[in-house]
């Protein structure tokens, strides 16, 4: 009696020893089936959705490694940084810079140009009256992409939760030392991991997106930081040309 | 809470920032193509940065089939009226090897010497002068014209008919 009591103290203490420094303790079954998505981890997107549209004023920073895969299959890993500064529900400048090619965009709820500093280069075309309408218009209509468009769009009709194939809480894990829950989602031939900043503040800091449609799986990692308290002016999201400046078009998807 | 993250965040950020502007020259030095156009250096009006030089690249890594995208939501208008390339989809504001670049880049050693009208390259000879006509620039280079414009976020020169 006295030997299988310790006996079993011992199993115990065995079976507790391997979690005894996890964080919290591990799920009953671990073995959900490939596709689930879970209701938890889509109800993390929708709240941090709702909370970024909260956002009235920000500065967000972001750097990114990508990767371009080359015709034998081989990647070439490349990175660039990016400054936008967001003031909801029309104005946002964005700053993108890298060894390649650096250049900014002004969006003043009329307007959107682009401005290639290098050399003196604008150019300037209508825009739609909301940031979530000019990212949408610039990316269908010009192929021009704004760093961190998900930002805008999380949060709204533009993206839809219904289209996840697979959701999945992937535990915590720290993002320049911030406390974060690790998420990840399929949908389609992309595949996407998200870190949320943990807590009532839900600031995405982390995002990987993996392209299933090659089969070498190109992949992006963008780094979030975040200023909630920024001291820009509005004016800087007015396009002044510098002197010397010249404007020239921005060809439509479609022209030849 | 928010004043404690911002406290937070500018150590990293400029860590960030820092890493970024002090790598970039090392790690991407190689980035930057001439695109066969001559490899004209532009002035930077930011001044005191160091410049790419590409000479020494491999061909072989602008051969690009694919890549990297960086946002979930975006509509990706895969591979529309794109008449070079396979499968290739513009992957996100920091591409630079945009479907009409990349078919650019390989129209820029031919235009050298035939610049055929319409033809779209991503350099222009050293020896062009700029011209303001009617409202509009170009740049004259002996008797071949081109006219820069913004395809997706780069600035290409498409060849034009001499404008006089």
């Amino acid at each position: 009696m006295v030997h299988k009591k310790l006996a079993l103290g011992a199993l115990a203490l065995a079976l507790a020893m391997p979690f005894a420094h996890a964080e919290s303790p591990p799920p009953a079954a671990v073995t959900a089936s490939a596709n689930a998505v879970d209701a938890a981890s889509v109800q993390a997107l929708k709240n941090m959705g709702a909370y970024l549209q909260t956002l009235q004023r920000f500065t967000v920073m972001t750097e990114l490694s990508g990767e371009k895969v080359l015709e034998d299959g081989q990647k070439l890993q490349h990175s660039a940084a990016a400054t936008v500064q967001v003031q909801r529900p029309n104005m946002l400048k964005a700053k993108m810079w890298s060894a390649r090619n650096e250049r900014e965009l002004f969006y003043d709820g009329k307007k959107a140009t682009l401005y290639t500093p290098e050399l003196k280069y604008f150019g300037t075309v209508d825009a739609a009256d909301t940031i979530g309408g000019m990212v949408e218009q610039l990316e269908a209509r010009y192929d021009i992409e704004v760093p961190v468009s998900d930002l805008f769009i999380w949060g709204t009709a533009g993206a839809p939760v219904d289209k996840l194939e697979s959701a999945m809480n992937a535990g915590q894990d720290f993002v320049a030392g911030v406390l974060c829950d690790h998420y990840a989602f399929r949908q389609g031939k992309i595949d996407w991991q998200i870190w949320i900043t943990n807590g009532d503040k839900p600031l995405p800091r982390k995002i990987v997106i993996t392209d299933r449609s090659d089969e070498a799986r190109p992949q992006s990692v963008s780094l979030l930081n975040w200023n909630l308290k920024p001291s820009f002016k509005d004016s800087v999201f007015t396009f002044v040309a510098p002197k010397g400046a010249q404007p020239i078009g921005i060809r439509a998807r479609d022209a030849k | 809470m928010k004043k404690s993250i911002s406290k937070l965040l500018v150590a990293p950020l400029s860590a960030l920032l820092l890493s970024s502007f002090v790598l970039a020259p090392v790690a991407e030095a190689k980035e930057r193509g001439g695109g066969g156009g001559g490899g004209r250096q532009v002035a930077k009006g930011g001044g005191n940065k160091v410049k790419v030089n590409n000479n020494s690249r491999d061909v072989r890594s602008t051969n690009v089939r694919n890549t990297s995208v960086n946002n979930v939501n975006v509509k990706k208008n895969t591979n529309v009226n794109v008449n070079v390339d396979h499968n290739h989809r513009h992957g996100g504001w920091d591409n630079d090897y945009h479907p009409i670049a990349t078919a650019a880049a390989v129209t820029a050693t031919v235009a050298v010497t035939a610049a055929v009208v319409g033809s779209i390259v991503r350099t222009v000879p050293p020896n062009c002068v700029p011209v303001n006509y009617n409202g509009m620039i170009y740049q004259q280079c002996g008797s071949t014209w081109y006219q820069p414009q913004y395809v997706g976020p780069q600035v290409q020169y498409v060849v034009v008919a001499p404008i006089y």
